[in-house]
């Protein structure tokens, strides 16, 4: 599964991206990096793969304003820095490679999300993916609790063999940011599906309520919009093991958007999106019809709110039926609920109730 | 002339310190804040008028102490360097009420808007019952003469005592002259936008002659220094103008006069009086029950006082003459509210006829009646009456045919003359060179010592005249750095050179300013009306013979619709000003950027991606061409420290990839005494203030320099050049010349330059008195970039 390219490809690659720059120089041009389109009006369905990927439309990023020229130069000082990585055999943190662009002169990031879109981009642009570039995220990853047994590569170069129930204590197994089969290896598990949880307050009450040993299945705690390696590792298990995965959010637009960039594939990774996105997941809840059907607590929908619908109205990822009566009817009753309003109904009503009906929905309790 | 007025008569009846107690709401001394101020304005005022009228550059210290904080007891002082005042006059000018010289003359003049220093002497002495010290050094004597004035309320009269002869300075110049003044008043100090340092700040905006250093209760020392050597221009006083001139002044004006006639005496105590007018203004005056000799020939002193007020409504236009029946003239007051009552005429042309045929044809007698009232200057109800009755009488009320419609024709023709107009007498606008405006360049640097910022306009209109004063508007804006962004722009209103700081809102300055849409000139403006927001202050200065204000405490101006006008195209015109720079700014910033990128961006992306691919470093030329695809200029104006010169530096740079022509123009000062030094690549004179190189042509890839100097300036007077060109294809940074505005500039210059015709017969320089002599020029216009923004 792993599909990490040789450094040498790696540099090839990157080469490329410097070529087309030079190349237009010698030609009397302005220098020029051609990259897809990243928004949501260029990602499409891959049949195929069943996930959403990048579309044909590339822009072109020319030096003829001092911006993009600069962003340029910045990508230069990239490459550079990712070849000297490679040929010494180090790796650095994305923060890192911000700090260390404090001495690229005019090649320096205005800001770290600067110089993580620099990285996607190069990503993007060389179908390569950070970890060729030998570049991590600090973003942490998840934890999982549920009865599940995974071997992990620790520091000393040894083979940890962990059950993220019984080898864990109470915050779980802690998701590693390279879930890849030379670091991670999925061995056995005595579960029925996977549960993906957006907050931490209700990992935390699941625990507590033991709804994992009583529904048999594997919690995972998403932390807001999933880091990479959560996105990975959940689509390990779903493939690997060959599970079926429930998203549990709060019932808001940003929520389907989380949804989304687990079953469909994010619009900013949309380059690795058959890497990362589960197209089986399905959508547990809190959903808009909840929100009535259970009079959960809630609030007015925001300014933001109500734009992040209207644009997910045109979002390519949200065409089907199911998605867009959910956008629709949340517009309509303009309000939004959390997980956690659940406890309206007291602390077990989420265990003992909400999730046995939804989950009883799907077959699955 | 409000207050002279009524003092004088007041004065006779009450004591005047009772009539100060009563009236020291308009007097300035309302409140114990006010108080200070308007001592301090008196002094100061005084000493800017005295050093001016001496043409010696004013050096002013002011101080404030507490003295008695419980009692709220503050000593002020008030030091000058002016000419001083000759021992014996000390006492009547410190002693009388209403000694100055402000009520004598007509000229612009800061006394005009207070009551004197005498008031602050009579302040001091009502609040605290001392004396005021007065210190006066003048140049003639060696030593100063220093004595405690108070006043005999009753008798109107000073009391000087502890008289003595001090020395003005440790330095014992004998030259040096002065006066010092130190008072005690109760009063209180505040800080603030009504303080008295905010009243010395803008007192230094607009004397930027002058030297002014503040010292406050805490001896905290604020310093406004002297950024221009000049002094503002001498003023004439003129004679008054019949327009401005109300019943009283004239009575007392008839009284005093040595002319031996009414006419003698219009024609040479007024300003704006032909010989013509005199004998027109007595004839329109003159009354049925007036005595059998003509007014004109009368002994002024003899003059009756229906008369006089007959004289006054000639003055004011109320009374005048109706030509045009018979080509004749007959004197006639004109009732506003009977506007346009009909006039029996003679013979109207054919052509007439023609006009009245095809639009009455077919029509009845009300559209007859409004064809006449709409073609008719004036005329008189009755005969309109009478006209309707006849024509209804001898053709009907219509529809008419064309027969009918003939008849009407000829009987509307007969009794209606379209010509007849009502003609006040005519008068001549008063001379303006009684003004004496800051002119736009030292307000820049006023606003710019008193206000650290970038971007400074100034706008200094032509006089106007309205009722009968001379008048000048003039207004600055200031924008930029260190200046709250998000609230109101401050607004600093002066007359006469003094700050108008209480009442704002209700001052024709500030509704001139309100009146203006700033959006569009690149000022927030929330509901598109009211001050506007931003890192900006506007100034207004209405420099007037005769400023009129709201009320007597003469901290707001009077509506008045041509000073409102003259104001508020003054603004605009800053406001294009103002447009012009944000949007220069924005494309300087953009040009900055384009030479970073090829200076610097692209060099190292060349480098860098060489270095990778391991190859040589490509030659940038074509794609520095291809990135620029435009011809730049750049400018830079700087200050010399050492040659006291005005450097100014032009470049050109063409990256584009054909060869490319231009000539280059740029504006300079020369009409306000600038020379043009250094200037090797040579050029010629466009037109006044605008000079002009032609370049060589320019090759893909060149450049070219121009380099000259401006002499005779101060530092802060010319700070930013506007460049233009002319040639093919468009130059970033600098903007084509308008080839019409040129021709039109140059066509003025010949008019102004050819000898003025001065022709004798008075009737042909008989103005129409309500336009100004001269139109106002328009700025706006006649400035090489205006109007088109
Ligand atoms: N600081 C001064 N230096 C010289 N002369 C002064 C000074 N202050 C006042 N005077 C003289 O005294 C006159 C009277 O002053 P003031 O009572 O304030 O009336 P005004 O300012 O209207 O003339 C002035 O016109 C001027 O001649
Ligand atoms: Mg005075």
């Amino acid at each position: 599964m792993s599909r990490v390219r040789s450094n040498e490809q790696t540099k090839e690659h990157l080469h490329k991206v410097v070529a087309e720059m030079y190349d237009k120089m010698v030609k009397g041009e302005a220098p020029t990096m051609t990259l897809p389109v990243r928004t949501k009006n260029n990602i499409t369905f891959d049949s195929k793969l069943g996930v959403y990927k990048y579309g044909k439309r590339k822009s072109v990023r020319d030096a003829t304003s001092l911006g993009s020229a600069k962003q340029l130069l910045r990508a230069l000082h990239v490459v550079e820095f990712i070849e000297d990585m490679i040929d010494s055999g180090k790796s650095s943190t994305l923060r890192e490679m911000y700090y260390i662009s404090e001495g690229w002169g005019y090649g320096k990031f205005g800001s770290q999300n600067d110089s993580n879109n620099l990285a996607e981009d190069l990503e993007v642009i060389t179908k390569c993916m950070r970890e060729d570039f030998k570049l991590r995220p600090e973003e942490d990853g998840s934890r999982i609790i549920g009865n599940l047994t995974i071997n992990e590569l620790n520091r000393r170069g040894e083979w940890m063999r962990i059950n993220a129930r019984d080898d864990v204590g109470d915050s779980g197994y802690g998701v590693p940011y390279n879930v890849e089969s030379e670091k991670l290896e999925l061995l056995e598990h005595d579960i029925d599906f996977i549960m993906a949880i957006e907050t931490g307050g209700m990992f935390d009450r699941l625990i507590e309520n033991g709804f994992d040993e009583d529904y048999r299945c594997g919690l995972v705690h998403l932390k807001g919009q999933p880091a990479r390696s959560t996105r990975r590792i959940i689509k390990r298990m779903s493939e690997e093991w060959d599970l079926p995965v429930v998203v549990f959010t709060d019932a808001d637009p940003w929520s389907f958007r989380i949804f989304a960039s687990i079953a469909f594939g994010a619009i900013k990774t949309a380059h690795i999106s058959e890497y990362l996105a589960t197209p089986s997941a399905t959508y547990l809840g809190v959903t808009s019809d909840d929100i009535l059907a259970y009079d959960l607590p809630s609030d007015e929908l925001s300014k933001q709110d109500i734009q992040a619908l209207e644009s997910q109205k045109s979002d390519p990822r949200f065409t089907d039926g199911w998605w867009r009566e959910q956008i629709e009817m949340m517009l309509e009753i303009g309000k939004k609920s959390e997980q956690q309003s659940l406890a309206k109904y007291g602390l077990d009503f989420v265990t003992d109730t909400y999730l046995p009906e939804k989950l009883g929905e799907l077959g699955l309790a | 002339m409000g207050i002279a007025d009524d003092l004088a008569s007041k004065q006779k009846q009450a004591s005047i310190s009772e009539f100060f107690e009563k009236n020291k709401h308009f007097l300035g001394f309302d409140t114990l804040q006010r108080s200070l101020i308007t001592a301090i304005k008196e002094g100061v005022d005084n000493s800017l008028d005295a050093c001016e009228e001496a043409r010696i550059l004013p050096t002013i210290r002011v101080e404030v102490k507490k003295v008695d904080s419980k009692r709220d007891i503050i000593e002020i002082v008030i030091v000058d360097n002016g000419p001083g005042i000759p021992r014996d006059s000390i006492e009547k000018v410190f002693g009388q009420l209403l000694f100055g010289s402000r009520f004598h003359a007509i000229r612009q003049s800061r006394g005009q808007q207070g009551i004197g220093i005498t008031g602050v002497v009579m302040y001091n002495q009502l609040t605290t019952g001392g004396t005021t010290n007065v210190v006066s050094k003048i140049a003639s004597e060696s030593m100063a003469v220093s004595m405690d004035i108070g006043l005999d309320t009753k008798r109107n009269k000073a009391k000087k005592s502890n008289e003595s002869r001090v020395l003005w300075n440790e330095d014992e110049d004998e030259q040096a002259s002065g006066l010092k003044v130190t008072a005690r008043l109760k009063a209180k100090y505040q800080k603030g936008r009504q303080s008295v340092w905010q009243y010395l700040r803008m007192t230094s905006i607009v004397n930027p002659h002058a030297d002014i250093t503040f010292i406050d209760p805490d001896g905290e020392v604020s310093h406004w220094p002297r950024v221009t050597e000049r002094l503002p221009r001498k003023v004439d006083s003129i004679k008054p103008h019949p327009r401005g001139i109300e019943l009283g002044q004239l009575r007392r004006m008839l009284e005093i006069t040595k002319q031996p006639s009414l006419s003698s005496f219009l024609r040479f105590e007024f300003s704006g009086v032909s010989t013509r007018a005199a004998k027109e203004m007595c004839e329109v005056a003159e009354l049925a029950e007036s005595p059998k000799i003509h007014l004109h020939k009368r002994k002024p002193s003899g003059i009756k006082k229906e008369e006089i007020r007959s004289l006054v409504e000639v003055f004011q236009g109320q009374k005048g003459f109706i030509k045009g029946y018979r080509g004749s003239k007959e004197k006639h007051t004109y009732v506003e509210g009977a506007k346009k009552p009909g006039m029996p005429g003679e013979k109207v042309s054919d052509l007439m006829h023609k006009t009245i045929m095809s639009e009455l044809t077919g029509k009845g007698i009300d559209d007859a009646i409004a064809y006449v009232k709409n073609h008719t200057d004036f005329y008189w109800e009755e005969s309109i009456q009478e006209l309707e009755e006849k024509i209804l009488s001898k053709v009907g009320e219509g529809p008419w045919d064309e027969n009918q419609t003939d008849l009407v024709s000829k009987y509307m023709r007969r009794e209606w003359d379209p010509r007849v107009t009502f003609q006040e007498v005519k008068l001549l606008n008063p001379p303006t060179d009684c003004l004496s405006p800051i002119e736009e360049m030292l307000i820049k640097k006023g606003l710019s010592k008193a206000i650290d910022s970038r971007f400074v306009s100034t706008i200094t209109r032509s006089p106007n005249v309205s009722h009968g004063n001379p008048f000048q508007i003039e207004v600055g804006l200031i924008f930029g750095k260190g200046m709250p962004a998000d609230s109101h722009v401050e607004v600093l209103r002066f007359a006469n050179r003094v700050p108008l700081m209480y009442q704002q809102g209700g001052c024709l300055l500030t509704k001139a300013i309100e009146e203006v849409s700033w959006k569009q000139y690149g000022l927030e403006q929330p509901g598109g009306k009211g001050l506007p927001k931003g890192p900006a202050a506007v100034l207004v200065h209405l420099a007037s013979t005769n400023v009129q204000f709201t009320s007597e405490a003469k901290e707001a101006l009077a509506d008045n619709e041509v000073v409102f006008e003259e104001a508020k195209k003054a603004m605009q015109e800053m406001g294009r000003n103002l447009k012009k720079h944000l949007a220069k700014r924005k494309k300087l910033e953009k040009t900055r950027e384009k030479f970073e990128l090829i200076n610097d961006i692209l060099p190292a992306i060349a480098e860098k991606s060489a270095g990778i691919l391991e190859r040589p470093i490509p030659d940038l030329s074509k794609s520095i061409t291809s990135i620029m695809s435009a011809v730049i200029a750049e400018c830079d104006t700087t200050w010399n420290k050492e040659t006291k010169n005005t450097d100014v530096e032009i470049r050109i740079f063409n990256y584009t990839s054909r060869s490319r022509a231009y000539s280059i123009l740029a504006k300079w000062p020369e009409k306000e005494g600038a020379t043009l030094e250094n200037n090797e690549v040579g050029g010629r004179k466009e037109v006044t203030g605008v000079w002009t190189w032609k370049l060589p042509t320019l090759e893909p890839g060149q450049q070219y320099k121009i380099t000259y100097s401006l002499g005779g300036l101060e530092k802060g007077d010319w700070t930013e050049t506007e460049i233009f060109y002319r040639g093919s294809g468009d130059i970033i940074g600098a903007m084509e010349m308008d080839e019409k505005l040129v021709k039109q500039i140059r066509d003025q210059e010949k008019a102004e330059s050819e000898p003025v015709v001065n022709e004798e017969n008075e009737t042909s320089q008989e103005v129409e008195h309500s336009e100004p002599a001269s139109p106002p020029k328009e700025k706006g216009q006649m400035t090489l970039t205006g109007g088109d923004f």
